[in-house]
């Protein structure tokens, strides 16, 4: 900025500095050959040739003006940028919350209402899950009964794991006729999930499965072994065969598999008529030893890596019925 | 400008082989690509950080875990579909005007079949991305998708390839193939983006009436550089279109209860599980964008007829057009068949769409079909070949008359269909007010109405430059006004709770924002470098 000096810090503008190059820019334009300005022209058309003649070339805003716009234009995205910041927190994972024992959880049905224990059906040939104790880990829930349909007490009782010789105590069933249990719906497998493996009710377990398609197929040799154990029902995975014995803890009855299927602890409020699962027993679901020797603290299945904890409400869903017909 | 120069030496940015743009093609029309990639990107980018929480095998607990305990998940997730929405209805409206630009043609045939390529990418891409959700809708969906690949021999070996143990609720595959599909649309984008600059954007009619409607690198030279004038301008468009896309769904979350007909076009929020009891009370219907595929299954009970109508010969004209349509001409009364095929396809697919919504899944008797699909093929043919040609006029028609033609024409067809089921006064009288809709507007686009619409363009006198400076000043005081409300927005997206039901205000507010910078980024753009 060009200024006179008036004595005593007063001072007087004369000419911005962004004037002055815009006035040398056009006074150099109009002297160019090139672009002369045309006199004549300026005569005749007046002050609109003019402005006419600056914008074409010198341009009609000023780096004053400009660069003020350009601030304003920052400013908004600075603004959209800032506005941002709390939608960052997006980035930050969920925080897993550690557990160091195992939840209570009621178990619900799909609308939220608590899952009446008398109200389980029997030998019910659909695949009957809840999630516990993390999320994603499937677990069946089941109401066992004789092949006439009438629910059958589940004694505790102590089960042997064939991999380690080991045996542990598995509580039996709850409910108005302690017929209720609940065992992993994972097997020992390899690791099927349902509906490859599931529970068989009396009525499925005879020789018109061994030829049925897939997921109801049962082995000749899973058929024989209930007829021996003297069990009416049973749960079988079709990924390789392995069987279990529902009514005593999901104790091996065939393989490939070498480890029981881990039970899930229920508690049954006999003035509610609700079920809670509080616990497991058993291996853990995910062995960690070394050539999958499992774990005999099923509180390792707790571990962050497996999911988060369902917290104080699990849902049941009832997911398909395998069995075409 | 000294931060713009730094990044123009840096970047070598005059030195690459960007088109110079005229001061004309300073217009949306010349640009509806870049709307279509601005979706694109926004649309990887919200994808990219729902990958960071979409568990597949857990599909839709994953998609509520996002909508509900995310920070802000219910914002990037509707936003991510809507990106998506744009994406499809952007990349029509970007075929549809070059097509009847006719930038088909020579020599940019490749360039346009690489978009059709990307047009029938993005459609599956939506179509896996939709199948994640998991809920009722979506299985449905890939059941009818499984469907009709099977129902073909042979072609059943891609179902476990494509959906993996999707029935066992296992997306993984889905969402890899989602994933490589937005990797080949992007590999695709890069090859059709280099290849526009190659060429150049399409010069308007009134300047190239003949393919190859190209500028020579002489007359290149005399534009404006790509640098930075392209660039601002596109960064507007960028902004206003991912402004819509974060506004518009999150507006719409707030609605509740949509009539069940807008549900397949305006409910960004996912519908029950399948094997939920809620899921027995809903009506399935696929995503929008194949709701017209859907109707046309009902057509016939063979599947192969179905593809070849409903895919197959609509694609492989869309290839095969730039080798039909071998004339120079790119008027467009000098290739009317062209001209009234692709109105034909425009009107068809809206309108079976609209069928689609309104009769999911209900079989239509053959009679039945000709009576909706005749008027319309008929009535366009005719126009079309009515249509005096102009010699000395170039451009018969822009988008927005043709929208309109469309519309009344449409409005006709019903109009006469309904006259001639049910003839009562009452349809007489709608088939005569219809009918004088249908005229003026085919009058509209008819050449001796803009040749009046020329004369009168010619006797505007050019705008007054002192006009022109007012203008640019209240652009001035509008960008300053836009910053004000910015600021004002951007501090009370600082007070919206990151989850729950008010959290959507924050993809509301964050829209307006960019909607505000894209603005003020235009009228920059206004006030620099307008001249003409």
């Amino acid at each position: 900025m060009i200024k006179f000096r008036l004595g005593k810090g007063e001072e007087r503008e004369i000419l911005d500095y962004s004037n002055l190059t815009f006035f040398r820019k056009l006074a150099s334009k109009m002297r160019d050959p090139k672009t002369r300005f045309d006199v004549k022209e300026f005569v005749s058309k007046g002050e609109d040739y003019l402005f006419n003649y600056t914008n074409k070339n010198v341009g009609s805003v000023d780096e004053k003006r400009r660069k003020f716009l350009k601030s304003l234009i920052f400013g908004i995205a600075a603004a959209a940028v800032v506005g941002i910041i709390p939608g960052v927190r997006v980035l930050v994972p969920p925080t897993v919350t550690v557990t160091t024992g195992f939840p209570k959880s009621l178990l619900v049905d799909s609308s939220g209402n608590p899952i009446k224990a008398s109200s389980l059906p029997v030998n019910s040939p659909y695949i009957i899950i809840f999630e516990y104790p993390m999320t994603g880990e499937p677990n069946f829930l089941i109401n066992l009964g004789d092949s006439s349909g009438k629910p059958v007490e589940i004694q505790p009782t102590k089960v042997v794991v064939p991999q380690t010789g080991k045996t542990y105590d598995f509580p039996g069933g709850v409910g108005p006729n302690k017929s209720i249990v609940a065992y992993s719906a994972i097997c020992q497998h390899l690791g099927c999930t349902p509906p490859y493996i599931h529970f068989y009710p009396p009525s499925y377990v005879n020789p018109r499965q061994l030829t049925a398609s897939e997921p109801d197929q049962l082995t000749a040799a899973a058929l024989l072994a209930a007829k021996e154990a003297n069990v009416p029902a049973l749960i079988h995975c079709d990924c390789h065969g392995s069987t279990y014995d529902p009514y005593h803890g999901g104790a091996v009855l065939t393989g490939p598999t070498v480890r029981p299927l881990p039970s899930v602890i229920l508690e049954w409020d006999s003035s509610t008529d609700y079920l809670y699962a509080i616990g497991s027993v058993g291996v853990a679901t995910y062995p960690n030893g070394s050539n999958g020797i499992p774990s005999q603290d099923p509180t390792d299945d707790l571990s962050s890596s497996f999911g988060s904890p369902v917290g104080d409400k699990t849902t049941v869903t009832e997911t398909e019925n395998p069995f075409s017909s | 400008m000294g931060v713009s120069d730094w990044f123009r030496e840096r970047l070598g940015l005059d030195d690459l082989p960007f088109f110079r743009t005229p001061d004309y093609m300073y217009n949306v029309n010349y640009w509806l690509g870049s709307l279509v990639a601005a979706a694109f990107i926004y649309t990887v980018i919200s994808g990219l950080i729902l990958l960071l929480y979409y568990n597949p095998e857990a599909g839709y607990s994953s998609t509520e875990f996002i909508i509900q305990k995310v920070p802000y998940g219910s914002v990037i997730l509707y936003s991510h579909l809507y990106g998506a929405y744009a994406m499809i209805i952007l990349a029509y409206v970007h075929m549809f005007r070059n097509y009847f630009a006719g930038a088909y043609k020579k020599p940019r045939e490749l360039l346009w079949i690489i978009g059709v390529i990307m047009l029938v990418l993005t459609l599956g891409t939506a179509f896996l991305g939709y199948s994640l959700i998991g809920d009722a809708l979506a299985t449905s969906a890939v059941d009818v998708g499984e469907g009709i690949i099977s129902s073909i021999p042979g072609l059943s070996i891609f179902i476990p390839i494509l959906f993996g143990n999707y029935d066992a609720g296992d997306y993984g595959r889905v969402l890899a193939w989602h994933i490589i599909f937005v990797a080949l649309i992007g590999l695709l984008f890069a090859f059709h983006f280099f290849l526009a600059e190659h060429y150049g954007m399409m010069p308007s009619k009134k300047v190239k009436d003949k393919a190859p409607a190209v500028y020579t690198k002489e007359e290149w030279q005399k534009f404006n550089p790509w640098w930075p004038r392209n660039f601002v301008y596109m960064m507007s468009l960028i902004f206003l279109t991912w402004g819509f896309i974060l506004l518009i769904p999150n507006a719409l979350a707030y609605l509740n209860g949509l009539p069940q007909q807008l549900n397949p076009f305006l409910n960004p929020k996912p519908a029950p599980p399948p094997n939920s009891p809620a899921a027995a009370h809903i009506t399935t219907y696929p995503p929008w964008f194949f709701l017209f595929l859907y109707k046309i299954a009902d057509f016939t009970s063979d599947v192969v007829i179905f593809l070849f109508i409903g895919v197959i010969i609509p694609l492989l004209y869309l290839i095969l057009v730039p080798f039909i349509d071998r004339s120079p001409y790119l008027s467009l009364t000098k290739r009317r068949l062209f001209t009234a095929f692709g109105i034909l396809m425009i009107t068809y697919l809206i309108q079976t769409t609209i069928w689609g919504d309104l009769t999911p899944g209900v079989e239509i008797p053959i009679a039945q079909q000709v009576m909706v699909y005749l008027p319309p093929a008929i009535i366009t043919l005719v126009g079309v070949f009515v249509m005096p040609a102009k010699t000395n006029n170039k451009a018969i028609a822009n988008p927005l008359s043709i929208l309109i033609l469309l519309v009344t024409s449409i409005l006709f067809g019903g109009a006469l269909v309904t006259l001639i089921a049910s003839p009562s006064l009452l349809t007489i009288i709608a088939f005569t007010l219809f009918t004088l809709v249908f005229i003026l507007s085919i009058k509209n686009i008819s050449p001796i109405a803009l040749k009046i619409e020329k004369q009168e363009q010619t006797i505007i006198t050019p705008e007054k430059p002192r006009n022109r400076e007012l203008k640019k000043k209240i652009a001035e005081v509008l960008i300053s006004i836009l910053f004000i409300f910015a600021v004002i927005l951007a501090s009370q997206l600082w007070v919206i709770p990151a989850t729950g039901y008010l959290s959507n205000l924050f993809g509301i507010d964050l829209g307006l924002i960019f909607i505000m910078l894209g603005e003020a980024i235009s009228l920059y753009h206004y006030v620099v470098y307008r001249r003409d």
